[in-house]
């Protein structure tokens, strides 16, 4: 008649213990972890999606995936040090910051729904990504450029605070570069050496030239551009339903249980993080 | 690893809060194997080195003397613990600011009052630079310990900014308002496991208030269990006076 | 037969001889007209006439802490997933709570299933209890149609006055009838009573919000952006406590909690609330549902919209606990009749025989 403990072997909080290949201080609050599963295994995940990253004693976390399922052997992540970014919070990321190679991390996952890549085909893109928001984006561009045959014209706007705030600015001079992507920066803050737009990131949709009807916008940044990008889209004529965002929410236990990342009747980590825009239209708590 | 060196200063206080450390039973030795205290003058005569880990600091600043004593304090410390209601919040000795300087000085030292120094009753924060804070009257043990376990592990602690009621619930105590009680459970901060509810005692807010507390609601609940409106403000100033020099010298929270 | 009988003079023996080897628990009375589940030896024990416990029987199925992995990281990110349970028998379970457990029972079910909870289910006995009448103003079971039982029980006892009768749902609550050895088959008399009982409640238990059942979906469809929910935000302390003590409520936390050495420990989850400032706040420093309104209205929507497009079913059991804890005196079954008469649905003569 005493409470009984015993190792449940089905476990849905099971972490597997990864190791850290590689660390790079991106920004002075962004850092860059490579990883690998144990025995090199696969994360075998959708561009889009996310994992629980845990230090134990500290805590858990959502983390976007950064790299794109045809990295094979390693998976990548970009994690904001919310401590010093927000003053206040950011245990887990705070801790995350002082690892290096070498270093273990625990990981779930992969959790919700990603990008819906085979409707992507055949389609042309838009990405827009603002912030933050070029980190899960970046799974799926890098997809895309991988697998480029299988999709139409790709155009890439991307948007941050400075010049010294773009993530991943290597990366993005190789996409810049390429025939097959037009890519379009802006900033909110130029340096004397910027040469690209200054302003807001909806500033340079007008701009794209696109057909609306064989065009996907997909959407990534901070939670109040997304009114604003949708709208300069509608005005493009994409429909709604091609429309495509990656919500952020508190997703703290990644089954849809603990309740945290609700949106009104839809469980983000599971139903989401990407929703097409004729579904969260419909949930005033989305955007 | 040599052990952190922690030391433990008080302030105007009754020094209960220390006591509790006494108190700790069985977890004070797991908690001596993590540390190495080198000053704590209510135990032992010595005094620490120039260079201290981890400062504990009892009680709230009311004197001109005590204003110098907590920054050479800081000047030692990596890290600075508020122990207990008096540094946190200023606590029962913020009641002291409900009167002007002089009459109190007078009230309590007559005649020779103006050889006594005086100042307005200041939370530690108030002061100087806090890192963790352990509220309480007295700390509850349990939330010091992970306090502790915070600060050794160089993690930021936040103390919960929900309601006493929240824990209350979860060890399904009778609501003190059910039994016709004014308890102030609802606008104080948690963490304390609602220790004096489940020992039958109401809470007296000593935790602090929570940072947006329903002051309209929580006006008409006081209305609607027909208690009078000053004998709350009393009690809520009871612990809880040293909150208006937090909103006079810190800029307005949007809420 | 499905049914037996139990003389109420053999009712201490019946419990005595439960817990002489398995842990009962039943509603004990508090001071102040409250209840709560705890465990007992004797039918002495346990409450007669009893409103619904403080807490829910949920706490036995989510316990309020509960350790989901112990972890050593001496040697890297090494846990070891666990789940805590005991075996026991939940005696004097009122249909509401029953209709609670139900509804949790579907969500730790769903896919990805919580075998936490599922382990700990399997090893709860539920025994439970009818209510002849209405407890207190609180209740609006009827409105939500568990003011009758629907399952979800391995016993179910009926008060008949000098004796229970009992139904017997399933095989485990059959043996405990072969083991305890104090029943009787029910005659045709005790059926007859049961069923005059069951007639008799169709006339005390009256719809306890003016509204036809199956429209109820329909008002909260169309409620969203209706006032009342500024006005509950105005009086809302985000306490919790509704949520708290909901039976269908269960959002939770997750923390670790390092011991002293600071490379052992535990991870935990403890009850969490929508209702808190901080629930729906993400990295970045937003809150998705920031207004007291917003929340309240969000935790109205879980019981009386989300679920019924997701599970078919609605998520208030009509216990009325929310409402007697409240200390803001936000009511549930006023808030649901506002609703009702905004949207012009009210049917005074609705669940009315």
């Amino acid at each position: 008649m005493t409470l009984k403990r015993v190792i449940l072997k089905d476990s849905e909080y099971e972490i597997k213990r990864a190791r850290i290949l590689r660390t790079k201080q991106m920004t002075e609050t962004e850092k860059y972890f490579e990883i690998q599963l144990p025995g090199g295994e696969s994360l075998d995940h959708e561009p889009g999606q996310f994992v629980e990253v845990s230090l134990l004693g500290i805590g858990e976390a959502p983390i976007s995936i950064s790299s794109s399922p045809t990295k094979r052997g390693s998976f990548e992540l970009v994690v904001r040090d919310v401590g010093k970014f927000t003053g206040q919070g950011g245990r887990l990321t705070g801790a995350l910051h002082k690892l290096e190679a070498g270093d273990e991390v625990g990981i779930r996952g992969p959790f919700g729904k990603g990008f819906p890549v085979r409707i992507l085909e055949g389609n042309d893109l838009l990405f827009v990504a603002a912030g933050l928001g070029v980190v899960p984006l970046r799974s799926l561009i890098n997809y895309v450029i991988d697998n480029r045959r299988d999709f139409g014209k790709v155009t890439i706007l991307l948007g941050c605070r400075t010049p010294q705030n773009m993530l991943f600015a290597d990366e993005v001079n190789e996409w810049n570069k390429r025939l097959d992507v037009n890519l379009n920066c802006t900033v909110d803050k130029a340096d004397p050496e910027w040469k690209g737009n200054v302003g807001l990131i909806t500033s340079l949709i007008p701009g794209v030239t696109l057909e609306p009807e064989r065009t996907f916008g997909v959407v990534v940044g901070p939670p109040i551009m997304y009114k604003f990008v949708i709208k300069e889209l509608l005005k493009k004529q994409i429909p709604e339903r091609q429309i495509l965002l990656s919500l952020e929410r508190h997703m703290k236990c990644g089954l849809g249980k603990c309740g945290h990342c609700q949106i009104n009747d839809v469980y983000c980590c599971q139903d989401g993080p990407v929703f097409s825009y004729d579904k969260t239209k419909n949930f005033p708590e989305a955007v | 690893m040599a052990k952190p060196k922690v030391a433990f200063f008080d302030f105007a206080c009754c020094e209960g809060c220390q006591l509790q450390v006494a108190n700790m039973g069985e977890m004070l030795l797991d908690v001596l194997g993590a540390i190495d205290v080198v000053e704590f003058r209510e135990v032992m005569s010595e005094i620490g080195p120039d260079k201290i880990d981890v400062a504990i600091v009892e009680g709230s600043i009311t004197d001109h003397h005590a204003v110098e004593r907590i920054k050479k304090i800081r000047e030692r410390a990596s890290i600075l613990i508020a122990y207990g209601a008096c540094a946190c919040i200023g606590g029962v000795n913020g009641m002291k600011n409900n009167f002007k300087l002089d009459d109190i000085r007078k009230e309590v030292y007559g005649k020779d009052y103006k050889y006594f120094d005086s100042v307005e009753t200041r939370a530690v924060h108030q002061v100087v630079k806090v890192d963790y804070k352990v509220n309480g009257c007295p700390v509850y043990i349990p939330e010091f310990v992970k306090v502790l376990k915070a600060a050794l592990a160089g993690l930021p602690y936040e103390v919960p900014d929900y309601s006493v009621c929240v824990e209350c619930k979860l060890n399904e105590n009778v609501c003190m308002y059910d039994r016709g009680l004014t308890c102030l459970g609802p606008v104080t901060k948690a963490g304390c496991n609602s220790w004096c509810i489940n020992n039958n005692n109401i809470c007296y807010g000593c935790r602090g208030m929570v940072s947006n507390p329903n002051e309209n609601g929580a006006k008409d609940v006081i209305a609607k269990y027909n208690i009078p409106m000053d004998l709350v403000v009393n009690k809520m100033n009871m612990y809880n006076k040293c909150r208006e020099i937090d909103q006079r010298e810190q800029p307005k929270k949007k809420h | 037969m499905q049914y037996v009988t139990l003389k109420k003079e053999r009712f201490d023996d019946f419990i005595s001889r439960l817990a002489q080897d398995k842990k009962v628990v039943a509603p004990v009375a508090q001071d102040n007209n409250a209840y709560a589940f705890e465990p007992v030896t004797s039918g002495r024990q346990i409450a007669k006439d009893y409103i619904p416990t403080i807490l829910p029987p949920k706490k036995y199925f989510m316990p309020q802490y509960e350790t989901l992995a112990t972890f050593n990281i001496g040697n890297g990110q090494q846990m070891e997933p666990v789940v805590e349970y005991e075996r026991m028998i939940l005696f004097g379970v009122r249909t509401c709570d029953l209709a609670g457990i139900q509804c949790l029972n579907m969500v730790f079910s769903e896919r990805p299933k919580d075998h936490n909870y599922l382990v700990r289910k399997s090893k709860i006995i539920i025994i439970g209890y009818e209510c002849n009448d209405y407890c207190d103003e609180y209740a609006s079971c009827r409105l939500v149609h568990n003011h009758t039982p629907n399952g979800g029980y391995d016993l179910f006892f009926t008060d008949l006055g000098d004796k229970f009768i009992v139904h017997i749902n399933t095989q485990a609550g059959d043996e405990i009838i072969e083991k305890t050895k104090l029943f009787e088959e029910a005659n045709e008399k005790d059926l007859k009573a049961l069923e005059a009982l069951r007639e008799k409640k169709r006339k005390i238990f009256a719809n306890e919000v003016p509204v036809v059942h199956e429209n109820i979906p329909q008002v909260f469809e169309k409620s969203y952006n209706s006032n009342i929910w500024e006005d509950l935000g105005k009086k809302c302390l985000s306490c919790g406590n509704c949520t708290n003590v909901c039976p269908t409520c269960y959002c939770f936390d997750v923390i670790d909690e390092p011991n002293l050495d600071l490379k052992t420990g535990k991870r935990y989850r403890r009850w969490d609330s929508c209702q808190s400032e901080t629930f729906a706040k993400v990295a970045g420093g937003e809150s998705f549902r920031e207004e007291r309104a917003a929340r309240q209205r969000h935790r109205y929507y879980r019981k009386f919209k989300y679920p019924v497009d997701k599970f078919a079913r609605l998520f208030c059991t009509g216990c009325g606990r929310c409402s007697r804890t409240c200390m803001a005196k936000i009511n549930l079954k006023e808030t649901v009749t506002a609703l009702v008469a905004e949207q012009g649905l009210t049917d005074k003569k609705a669940g009315k025989e």
